[in-house]
Protein backbone atom coordinates (compact mmCIF):
# COMPACT_ATOMS: atom_id res chain seq x y z
CA UNK A 1 0.00 0.00 0.00
CA UNK A 2 2.78 2.18 0.86
CA UNK A 3 4.37 1.59 -2.57
CA UNK A 4 2.01 2.46 -4.30
CA UNK A 5 1.24 5.60 -2.46
CA UNK A 6 5.20 6.46 -3.01
CA UNK A 7 4.61 5.86 -7.08
CA UNK A 8 1.13 7.76 -7.01
CA UNK A 9 3.45 10.47 -4.97
CA UNK A 10 6.99 10.19 -7.38
CA UNK A 11 4.62 9.85 -10.69
CA UNK A 12 2.84 13.20 -9.21
CA UNK A 13 5.87 15.16 -9.03
CA UNK A 14 7.24 14.27 -12.48
CA UNK A 15 4.02 14.64 -13.71
CA UNK A 16 4.00 18.58 -11.92
CA UNK A 17 7.60 18.79 -12.70
CA UNK A 18 6.95 18.92 -16.40
CA UNK A 19 5.08 22.28 -16.32
CA UNK A 20 6.83 25.49 -16.60
CA UNK A 21 5.09 27.69 -13.93
CA UNK A 22 7.12 30.63 -11.87
CA UNK A 23 6.18 28.74 -8.93
CA UNK A 24 8.41 30.97 -6.36
CA UNK A 25 8.09 34.31 -4.84
CA UNK A 26 6.40 37.39 -4.55
CA UNK A 27 7.00 37.85 -8.41
CA UNK A 28 5.39 40.23 -11.13
CA UNK A 29 2.69 38.89 -12.91
CA UNK A 30 4.25 39.80 -16.24
CA UNK A 31 4.58 36.44 -17.67
CA UNK A 32 0.93 36.45 -18.03
CA UNK A 33 -1.03 37.64 -20.06
CA UNK A 34 -3.87 39.54 -17.97
CA UNK A 35 -5.87 41.37 -20.70
CA UNK A 36 -6.58 38.05 -21.81
CA UNK A 37 -9.41 36.07 -20.35
CA UNK A 38 -9.52 32.12 -21.54
CA UNK A 39 -11.62 28.81 -20.29
CA UNK A 40 -9.95 25.62 -19.62
CA UNK A 41 -11.84 22.70 -18.87
CA UNK A 42 -10.33 19.61 -16.88
CA UNK A 43 -10.26 17.55 -13.62
CA UNK A 44 -8.36 19.03 -10.91
CA UNK A 45 -5.68 17.14 -10.36
CA UNK A 46 -4.10 18.99 -7.05
CA UNK A 47 -4.69 22.27 -5.13
CA UNK A 48 -1.70 23.09 -3.52
CA UNK A 49 -2.17 25.88 -0.99
CA UNK A 50 1.16 27.24 0.00
CA UNK A 51 2.35 30.67 0.01
CA UNK A 52 3.45 32.84 -1.72
CA UNK A 53 1.34 31.31 -4.51
CA UNK A 54 -1.55 29.02 -3.85
CA UNK A 55 -1.77 27.12 -7.29
CA UNK A 56 -4.21 24.68 -9.17
CA UNK A 57 -2.95 21.72 -11.15
CA UNK A 58 -5.91 20.62 -13.84
CA UNK A 59 -5.54 17.86 -16.07
CA UNK A 60 -7.45 19.57 -19.14
CA UNK A 61 -9.76 17.91 -21.03
CA UNK A 62 -8.18 16.43 -24.44
CA UNK A 63 -9.66 15.02 -27.77
CA UNK A 64 -10.52 11.84 -28.01
CA UNK A 65 -7.13 10.00 -28.94
CA UNK A 66 -4.88 13.02 -27.93
CA UNK A 67 -2.83 13.08 -24.49
CA UNK A 68 -4.14 15.18 -22.24
CA UNK A 69 -2.44 18.20 -21.36
CA UNK A 70 -1.60 19.55 -17.51
CA UNK A 71 -2.13 22.73 -16.30
CA UNK A 72 -0.52 24.79 -13.89
CA UNK A 73 -2.79 27.91 -12.81
CA UNK A 74 -1.18 30.32 -10.50
CA UNK A 75 -3.17 32.45 -7.21
CA UNK A 76 -2.28 34.50 -4.99
CA UNK A 77 -1.79 34.01 -1.37
CA UNK A 78 -3.69 31.66 0.86
CA UNK A 79 -4.67 34.97 3.22
CA UNK A 80 -5.62 36.89 0.30
CA UNK A 81 -7.88 33.97 -0.86
CA UNK A 82 -9.86 33.11 2.42
CA UNK A 83 -10.46 37.07 2.42
CA UNK A 84 -12.10 36.39 -1.21
CA UNK A 85 -14.21 33.42 0.18
CA UNK A 86 -11.64 30.88 -1.39
CA UNK A 87 -10.45 27.96 0.78
CA UNK A 88 -8.38 25.14 0.83
CA UNK A 89 -11.56 23.23 0.70
CA UNK A 90 -12.93 25.19 -2.86
CA UNK A 91 -11.02 22.48 -5.41
CA UNK A 92 -10.62 19.43 -4.46
CA UNK A 93 -8.65 16.46 -6.42
CA UNK A 94 -11.25 14.50 -9.07
CA UNK A 95 -13.06 17.54 -9.15
CA UNK A 96 -14.51 18.47 -13.15
CA UNK A 97 -13.70 22.16 -13.24
CA UNK A 98 -13.78 24.95 -15.81
CA UNK A 99 -11.27 27.66 -15.16
CA UNK A 100 -11.22 30.97 -16.61
CA UNK A 101 -7.21 32.14 -16.66
CA UNK A 102 -5.18 34.23 -18.18
CA UNK A 103 -2.40 32.43 -19.89
CA UNK A 104 1.35 32.61 -19.90
CA UNK A 105 2.38 34.59 -22.60
CA UNK A 106 5.48 31.86 -23.13
CA UNK A 107 2.72 30.09 -25.13
CA UNK A 108 3.41 27.10 -22.42
CA UNK A 109 0.83 25.33 -20.19
CA UNK A 110 0.22 27.74 -17.28
CA UNK A 111 -2.08 30.53 -16.50
CA UNK A 112 -3.14 33.15 -13.87
CA UNK A 113 -6.83 32.39 -12.00
CA UNK A 114 -9.23 34.45 -13.09
CA UNK A 115 -12.41 32.28 -11.93
CA UNK A 116 -13.90 28.62 -11.81
CA UNK A 117 -16.85 26.87 -12.28
CA UNK A 118 -16.70 23.64 -9.85
CA UNK A 119 -19.16 21.47 -11.50
CA UNK A 120 -18.81 18.82 -8.66
CA UNK A 121 -19.72 21.23 -6.02
CA UNK A 122 -22.00 23.62 -7.97
CA UNK A 123 -20.29 26.61 -6.37
CA UNK A 124 -18.12 29.08 -8.28
CA UNK A 125 -15.43 31.40 -7.22
CA UNK A 126 -13.39 34.28 -8.38
CA UNK A 127 -10.71 36.37 -7.82
CA UNK A 128 -10.61 40.33 -8.62
CA UNK A 129 -6.83 41.60 -8.93
CA UNK A 130 -8.34 45.24 -8.84
CA UNK A 131 -9.58 44.77 -5.26
CA UNK A 132 -7.91 45.81 -2.66
CA UNK A 133 -5.65 43.18 -1.32
CA UNK A 134 -5.21 41.67 -4.41
CA UNK A 135 -2.24 40.29 -5.91
CA UNK A 136 -1.83 42.37 -9.36
CA UNK B 1 8.11 38.95 78.20
CA UNK B 2 4.79 38.86 76.50
CA UNK B 3 5.45 42.17 75.13
CA UNK B 4 7.81 40.95 73.55
CA UNK B 5 6.15 38.15 71.43
CA UNK B 6 3.29 40.32 70.65
CA UNK B 7 5.94 42.29 69.12
CA UNK B 8 7.69 39.64 67.47
CA UNK B 9 4.17 38.01 66.20
CA UNK B 10 3.21 41.67 64.78
CA UNK B 11 6.80 42.15 63.24
CA UNK B 12 5.85 38.26 61.42
CA UNK B 13 2.51 39.66 60.24
CA UNK B 14 3.75 43.05 58.76
CA UNK B 15 6.67 40.52 57.34
CA UNK B 16 3.99 38.14 55.94
CA UNK B 17 1.71 40.93 54.53
CA UNK B 18 3.73 43.34 53.31
CA UNK B 19 6.69 41.03 51.91
CA UNK B 20 5.22 38.11 51.29
CA UNK B 21 2.08 39.74 48.74
CA UNK B 22 3.39 39.36 45.15
CA UNK B 23 1.48 42.90 44.34
CA UNK B 24 4.12 44.33 46.83
CA UNK B 25 7.02 42.33 46.06
CA UNK B 26 6.92 42.88 42.60
CA UNK B 27 5.34 46.61 42.75
CA UNK B 28 2.54 45.87 40.27
CA UNK B 29 5.29 45.30 37.14
CA UNK B 30 4.95 42.14 34.72
CA UNK B 31 7.92 41.61 32.62
CA UNK B 32 9.49 45.14 33.63
CA UNK B 33 6.75 47.32 32.92
CA UNK B 34 3.98 48.31 35.42
CA UNK B 35 0.16 47.86 34.81
CA UNK B 36 -0.05 51.34 34.20
CA UNK B 37 2.00 50.90 31.01
CA UNK B 38 -0.36 48.19 30.28
CA UNK B 39 -3.27 50.17 31.12
CA UNK B 40 -1.75 53.28 29.03
CA UNK B 41 -2.29 50.68 25.73
CA UNK B 42 -5.87 51.23 25.98
CA UNK B 43 -5.42 55.38 25.28
CA UNK B 44 -4.24 54.01 21.58
CA UNK B 45 -5.84 54.98 18.46
CA UNK B 46 -7.76 51.53 17.93
CA UNK B 47 -5.87 49.69 15.14
CA UNK B 48 -7.69 46.09 15.23
CA UNK B 49 -8.18 43.77 12.59
CA UNK B 50 -5.66 43.10 9.90
CA UNK B 51 -4.69 45.73 7.02
CA UNK B 52 -4.17 44.83 3.58
CA UNK B 53 -2.82 47.13 0.92
CA UNK B 54 -4.74 49.23 -1.83
CA UNK B 55 -2.68 47.59 -4.71
CA UNK B 56 -3.89 49.47 -7.19
CA UNK B 57 -3.62 52.80 -5.59
CA UNK B 58 0.73 51.19 -5.25
CA UNK B 59 0.33 51.24 -8.95
CA UNK B 60 -1.10 54.86 -9.35
CA UNK B 61 2.13 55.71 -7.25
CA UNK B 62 4.67 53.93 -9.63
CA UNK B 63 3.39 55.41 -12.06
CA UNK B 64 1.82 59.19 -10.74
CA UNK B 65 4.35 60.46 -8.12
CA UNK B 66 7.86 59.23 -9.67
CA UNK B 67 10.82 57.96 -7.50
CA UNK B 68 13.86 60.12 -7.65
CA UNK B 69 16.10 58.02 -8.89
CA UNK B 70 19.96 58.67 -10.01
CA UNK B 71 20.91 58.59 -13.43
CA UNK B 72 22.03 55.32 -12.86
CA UNK B 73 19.12 53.41 -11.03
CA UNK B 74 16.81 55.39 -13.26
CA UNK B 75 18.26 52.88 -16.27
CA UNK B 76 18.08 49.46 -14.18
CA UNK B 77 14.25 50.67 -13.42
CA UNK B 78 13.61 51.42 -17.38
CA UNK B 79 15.23 47.74 -18.36
CA UNK B 80 13.22 46.48 -15.70
CA UNK B 81 10.15 47.85 -16.08
CA UNK B 82 10.88 47.12 -20.33
CA UNK B 83 11.09 43.49 -19.58
CA UNK B 84 8.09 43.00 -17.21
CA UNK B 85 6.15 44.72 -20.21
CA UNK B 86 7.62 42.15 -22.18
CA UNK B 87 6.21 39.18 -20.24
CA UNK B 88 9.66 38.53 -19.03
CA UNK B 89 9.87 40.14 -15.07
CA UNK B 90 12.97 40.34 -13.32
CA UNK B 91 12.20 37.99 -10.47
CA UNK B 92 14.12 40.32 -7.91
CA UNK B 93 12.32 38.55 -4.92
CA UNK B 94 12.47 35.05 -6.41
CA UNK B 95 15.38 34.56 -3.95
CA UNK B 96 12.75 34.02 -1.19
CA UNK B 97 14.49 36.46 1.08
CA UNK B 98 12.96 39.47 3.04
CA UNK B 99 11.95 42.28 1.00
CA UNK B 100 12.32 44.34 3.69
CA UNK B 101 12.15 47.88 4.27
CA UNK B 102 11.07 50.10 2.65
CA UNK B 103 9.49 47.81 0.21
CA UNK B 104 7.53 46.12 2.17
CA UNK B 105 5.46 48.99 2.70
CA UNK B 106 5.86 50.22 -0.63
CA UNK B 107 4.59 46.90 -3.01
CA UNK B 108 3.62 44.04 -0.40
CA UNK B 109 0.05 42.20 -1.58
CA UNK B 110 -0.13 40.94 1.74
CA UNK B 111 -1.89 41.85 4.56
CA UNK B 112 -0.18 42.69 8.58
CA UNK B 113 -1.49 43.39 11.88
CA UNK B 114 -0.67 45.74 13.98
CA UNK B 115 0.32 44.79 18.32
CA UNK B 116 0.46 47.32 20.70
CA UNK B 117 2.40 46.36 24.24
CA UNK B 118 4.26 48.84 26.26
CA UNK B 119 7.19 50.09 24.79
CA UNK B 120 6.92 48.76 21.32
CA UNK B 121 4.87 48.50 18.49
CA UNK B 122 4.92 45.52 16.17
CA UNK B 123 3.55 44.64 12.57
CA UNK B 124 3.41 41.16 11.99
CA UNK B 125 2.61 40.62 8.24
CA UNK B 126 1.73 37.19 6.18
CA UNK B 127 4.89 37.56 3.50
CA UNK B 128 8.48 36.91 3.51
CA UNK B 129 8.43 33.88 6.31
CA UNK B 130 5.77 35.80 8.50
CA UNK B 131 7.75 38.86 8.40
CA UNK B 132 7.45 41.55 11.40
CA UNK B 133 9.03 45.02 12.37
CA UNK B 134 9.62 46.16 15.88
CA UNK B 135 9.50 49.62 16.41
CA UNK B 136 10.37 50.40 19.54
CA UNK B 137 8.32 53.38 21.31
CA UNK B 138 10.01 53.03 24.96
CA UNK B 139 12.35 56.47 24.27
CA UNK B 140 15.51 54.84 23.07
CA UNK B 141 17.62 56.15 20.54
CA UNK B 142 18.88 54.23 17.60
CA UNK B 143 22.08 52.49 18.50
CA UNK B 144 25.15 54.05 17.21
CA UNK B 145 26.24 51.36 14.90
CA UNK B 146 23.74 49.23 14.06
CA UNK B 147 23.99 45.39 13.22
CA UNK B 148 22.43 46.20 9.26
CA UNK B 149 19.01 43.96 9.18
CA UNK B 150 16.50 43.61 6.24
CA UNK B 151 13.65 45.65 8.23
CA UNK B 152 16.69 48.07 10.37
CA UNK B 153 16.20 49.68 13.56
CA UNK B 154 13.27 51.46 14.53
CA UNK B 155 12.39 53.91 17.06
CA UNK B 156 8.97 56.10 17.28
CA UNK B 157 6.54 58.46 19.27
CA UNK B 158 3.41 59.29 19.43
CA UNK B 159 2.09 62.67 17.79
CA UNK B 160 -1.62 62.47 18.90
CA UNK B 161 -2.97 59.52 17.14
CA UNK B 162 -0.17 59.23 14.83
CA UNK B 163 2.83 56.73 15.35
CA UNK B 164 6.16 58.80 13.98
CA UNK B 165 8.72 56.15 13.30
CA UNK B 166 12.31 56.74 12.53
CA UNK B 167 14.21 53.67 10.78
CA UNK B 168 18.00 53.20 10.06
CA UNK B 169 20.39 50.24 9.96
CA UNK B 170 18.93 48.86 6.59
CA UNK B 171 20.84 46.57 4.76
CA UNK B 172 22.06 48.10 1.56
CA UNK B 173 21.17 44.80 -0.13
CA UNK B 174 17.72 45.79 0.77
CA UNK B 175 15.23 46.69 -2.19
CA UNK B 176 13.69 50.08 -3.12
CA UNK B 177 11.28 48.27 -5.13
CA UNK B 178 7.74 49.79 -7.11
CA UNK B 179 6.71 46.72 -7.94
CA UNK B 180 7.73 42.68 -7.95
CA UNK B 181 9.78 43.40 -11.52
CA UNK B 182 11.27 46.58 -10.75
CA UNK B 183 13.72 47.87 -8.21
CA UNK B 184 17.08 48.60 -7.49
CA UNK B 185 19.18 47.86 -4.01
CA UNK B 186 19.35 50.49 -1.20
CA UNK B 187 23.27 50.71 -1.61
CA UNK B 188 23.39 51.90 2.18
CA UNK B 189 23.25 54.62 4.39
CA UNK B 190 18.92 54.68 4.16
CA UNK B 191 17.17 56.54 6.54
CA UNK B 192 13.29 56.32 6.26
CA UNK B 193 11.07 57.88 8.14
CA UNK B 194 6.94 57.15 8.20
CA UNK B 195 3.60 58.72 9.86
CA UNK B 196 1.24 55.89 10.33
CA UNK B 197 -2.26 57.42 11.33
CA UNK B 198 -5.90 56.55 10.59
CA UNK B 199 -7.11 59.18 7.81
CA UNK B 200 -10.87 57.40 8.16
CA UNK B 201 -11.75 54.54 10.84
CA UNK B 202 -10.64 51.90 8.38
CA UNK B 203 -8.39 53.62 6.29
CA UNK B 204 -4.62 53.65 7.27
CA UNK B 205 -2.18 56.15 5.76
CA UNK B 206 1.85 55.54 5.86
CA UNK B 207 3.24 58.60 4.74
CA UNK B 208 7.29 58.14 4.04
CA UNK B 209 9.77 59.53 3.30
CA UNK B 210 12.77 57.63 1.97
CA UNK B 211 16.34 58.51 1.77
CA UNK B 212 18.74 56.59 0.09
CA UNK B 213 21.85 58.89 -1.49
CA UNK B 214 23.21 56.08 -3.13
CA UNK B 215 20.43 55.75 -5.77
CA UNK B 216 17.45 58.70 -5.01
CA UNK B 217 18.98 62.36 -6.21
CA UNK B 218 16.01 63.96 -2.78
CA UNK B 219 14.51 62.28 -0.47
CA UNK B 220 11.40 60.46 -1.88
CA UNK B 221 8.06 61.41 -0.35
CA UNK B 222 5.12 58.47 -0.82
CA UNK B 223 2.55 57.60 0.38
CA UNK B 224 0.69 53.76 0.85
CA UNK B 225 -2.80 53.21 1.98
CA UNK B 226 -4.22 49.65 3.60
CA UNK B 227 -7.63 48.76 4.17
CA UNK B 228 -8.88 47.55 7.52
CA UNK B 229 -10.55 43.61 7.45
CA UNK B 230 -12.28 42.27 10.40
CA UNK B 231 -13.27 38.58 10.77
CA UNK B 232 -9.87 37.02 9.29
CA UNK B 233 -6.77 36.42 10.98
CA UNK B 234 -3.51 36.92 9.36
CA UNK B 235 -2.13 33.33 8.07
CA UNK B 236 1.24 31.91 8.31
CA UNK B 237 3.16 32.59 5.14
CA UNK B 238 6.89 30.55 4.73
CA UNK B 239 7.86 31.79 1.32
CA UNK B 240 10.31 28.49 0.24
CA UNK B 241 6.90 25.87 0.86
CA UNK B 242 4.97 27.49 -2.60
CA UNK B 243 8.17 25.69 -4.65
CA UNK B 244 7.48 22.62 -3.05
CA UNK B 245 4.99 19.71 -3.22
CA UNK B 246 3.89 18.00 -0.47
CA UNK B 247 5.19 14.40 -0.77
CA UNK B 248 5.74 11.08 1.10
CA UNK B 249 9.33 9.59 0.52
CA UNK B 250 10.33 5.79 1.08
CA UNK B 251 9.94 5.57 4.54
CA UNK B 252 6.34 6.96 4.72
CA UNK B 253 7.52 10.49 5.94
CA UNK B 254 5.52 13.39 4.89
CA UNK B 255 8.27 15.74 3.13
CA UNK B 256 8.24 18.89 0.62
CA UNK B 257 9.78 18.35 -2.33
CA UNK B 258 10.97 20.42 -5.08
CA UNK B 259 8.23 20.86 -8.18
CA UNK B 260 9.90 23.19 -10.09
CA UNK B 261 13.36 22.70 -10.76
CA UNK B 262 15.75 25.85 -11.58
Amino acid sequence: MLQLAKLKALCLLFWLAGVSLPAVSHHSFGMFDMASFEPLEGKVIAFQWTNPHVILWVEKHALEGAEPERWGIELTSPGNLQRAGITRRSLNPGDEIKVIMSPLRSGNAGGAFRSVENFTTGMSYQYDYGEVGSLQ
Amino acid sequence: MINVIKSAFLLLLVFSSVCLNPSVLFAQTVGGFSQQDYAELADLPDWSGIWTPDVADQRRQATENLTPWTAEAAREISDMLLADVSGNPAGIFNDCLPEGMPTWMLISHNAFEVLFTPGRVTLLGESDNNRLRRIYTDGREHPEDPDPSYHGHSIAHWEGDTLVVDTIGILPESYIAISEATGVRNGGDMHVKERIYLAEPDIMYVDMEITAPHVLTETWETRRIYERVRGFDIVEGICLQGTSFNQVDEDGEFIFLPTMPE
